[in-house]
């Protein structure tokens, strides 16, 4: 790859990462069943999703970018996917309420009442459809951005250093940006979301623009540091 | 990574020939025993970390359900829980789990030439894992102590047996999740081959396990544990949190009681799913019908699996639970 291509690897890489935070339905009273989304911060469940992305993706470090870029996408979103289900097993088996949107009237792809399930005095509870898809399309956008960022710094720094030490330092810097990124969204999200089917989801141009920002400047000064200096 | 499987090796050597060894071996590598073995064993191990991690998160009122005995004492409700969120779950693994596997890789290489490959990760990992666990431990009480002293203007005490009674609790889950998180990653680098260093892996993991454990026990500690006077079958209402249950069939509710509860469910149902995730994601590699895109069509069969799953379960309940939120 050449390492203008991998400059702009590491910006379009990082700001899919700070957009798809916004896919991931996410809340910390989800904790309490009090509001809709899995009980945790959408950082955080961003972050964990792209690590597994990552993971996945090195073992396929010698098969092309492709390949790389679609089991760091499939590996996030099984992770994501796994955790709606077995959060909604919890919700099920161990509270006892059913998955339900506190915003939306119908989910927007089974049809189902919403209301009928809410218990009074909260803004929903468990992972409903609607959310479910949502949070898998944004691990699959959190996995591919985090492994262009992986493939890029690695394809800038493997020829001045070993290829052990360029893996390693490669994916620490991809987890950095992966999280530096995460964290943005968190200012228009202020801790919670439903996905795309969300009122906040209208914030996501701030997002694209701090992202990108963001993005911009770490690849400028990873690009200086490997290839000018 | 320092020394290959056969244990000859140095880590420049071991990273030369892992790669012309997969250029010749092709996929049939992934089908070797160990391999399969290995999957197998890292499934196992992500289970036991799933429910450790979970335990030791819900003893100490960790990730989000904190809020609410923050809150209690705001509300008049003093308390006997330990009290220690700084951060989230999963940074706060991601910086133990990493601790510990460093530990465990620079002792490892210390204890190679006395014990042999196998002995010497095990016994590294065992000494990694307990620094890990020590410095959970240290950071538990200033958290604890830092907590209560800013909810001084609402009478919160700070009780010595508070602090000193779930300690050898946060010590035994925190030790026993780092070591099998220690012992995945040298699994992970070791046999089933990722060209990332093994303190890098425990990072990843660690970083994983606190998103899941977060996501899915704490539920059962965050709406049943501390609100068990609510009946069962319905969230809890904003106005109404805080107001979490202070006393217990004797005396005050103390944290050492919290697992007795959520061990029953929210443990083994993070181990459930922190297990899944680290078995079907390597479990999907050993297949080869459909050259290297293999594991990426039986990731799209699993997630389309876990859809029409996530899809009964809403059915389900639904079903089960409709009539009851109606009243």
């Amino acid at each position: 790859m050449d390492p203008i291509i991998a400059l702009f690897g590491i910006i379009i890489g990082g700001t899919l990462v700070g957009v798809c935070v916004h896919f991931i339905p996410c809340s910390a009273v989800g904790a309490m069943s009090a509001t809709t989304g899995i009980a945790t911060g959408p950082t955080m469940l961003a972050s964990g999703a792209g690590m597994m992305g990552l993971m996945a993706a090195a073992y396929n470090l010698d098969n092309g970018l492709a390949l790389m870029l679609a089991s760091g996408a499939i590996a996030s979103m099984l992770m994501i996917a796994l955790t709606s289900v077995v959060a909604n097993i919890t919700y099920a088996f161990g509270v006892g309420v059913a998955p339900t949107s506190g915003q939306s009237e119908y989910d927007r792809f089974t049809g189902f009442e919403q209301k009928q399930c809410l218990t009074p005095g909260t803004d929903g509870h468990g992972i409903p459809t609607q959310s479910f898809i949502s949070g898998v399309i944004g691990a699959a956008m959190g996995g591919i951005g985090g492994v262009l960022v992986f493939y890029s710094v690695y394809t800038l720094i493997s020829p001045s250093i070993a290829q052990a030490t360029a893996i390693a330092m490669a994916g620490i810097i991809a987890v950095g940006i992966y999280i530096i990124n995460g964290v943005l969204p968190a200012y228009t999200l202020v801790g919670k979301t439903e996905g795309m089917t969300d009122e906040k989801f209208r914030t996501t141009p701030k997002t694209l623009y701090s992202c990108l920002i963001m993005s911009t400047v770490s690849g400028i000064f990873i690009y200086a540091a490997s290839v000018v200096i | 990574m320092l020394i290959s499987r056969n244990g000859k090796l140095t880590s420049h050597h071991y990273y030369t020939n892992r790669n012309v060894y997969r250029v010749h071996a092709g996929f049939n590598l992934h089908m070797e025993p160990i391999t399969i073995f290995a999957v197998a064993l890292a499934g196992a191990l992500a289970i036991l970390a799933g429910i450790f991690e979970d335990l030791e998160s819900d003893t100490g009122s960790q990730s989000n359900p904190n809020s609410q005995v923050q809150l209690a004492p705001q509300i008049g409700h003093l308390h006997r829980y330990f009290n220690k969120a700084i951060s989230g779950e999963p940074p706060a693994y991601g910086f133990w789990s990493a601790t510990g596997a460093t530990v465990a890789v620079l002792l490892q290489t210390r204890f190679l030439s006395g014990f042999g490959e196998m002995h010497s990760v095990i016994l590294a990992s065992i000494f990694g894992a307990l620094v890990a666990a020590s410095i959970l431990s240290f950071y538990a009480i200033f958290a604890h102590i830092s907590r209560t002293a800013s909810m001084r203007p609402f009478k919160q005490p700070l009780q010595l047996d508070v602090i000193l009674s779930p300690l050898p609790l946060f010590f035994a889950y925190g030790f026993l999740a780092v070591l099998c998180i220690t012992l995945i990653s040298f699994i992970t680098n070791m046999v089933l081959l990722n060209p990332f260093p093994v303190p890098l892996i425990a990072l990843l993991f660690g970083i994983t396990l606190g998103t899941i454990g977060s996501s899915t026990g704490d539920i059962h500690y965050g709406s049943e544990r501390l609100y068990q006077t609510f009946i069962f079958g319905s969230g809890i209402p904003i106005s109404k949190q805080g107001d979490i249950d202070v006393k217990a069939e004797y005396g005050f509710r103390n944290s050492i009681d919290t697992p007795y509860f959520t061990s029953r469910f929210g443990g083994p149902v993070t181990g459930l799913c922190f297990g899944a995730i680290v078995f079907l994601d390597n479990w999907s590699r050993l297949f080869n019908f459909a050259g290297k895109w293999t594991p990426i069509l039986l990731g799209i069969i699993i997630i389309i699996l876990l859809f029409i799953i996530n899809l009964s379960i809403e059915i389900y309940t639904r079903n089960r639970f409709n009539e009851f939120t109606k009243e």
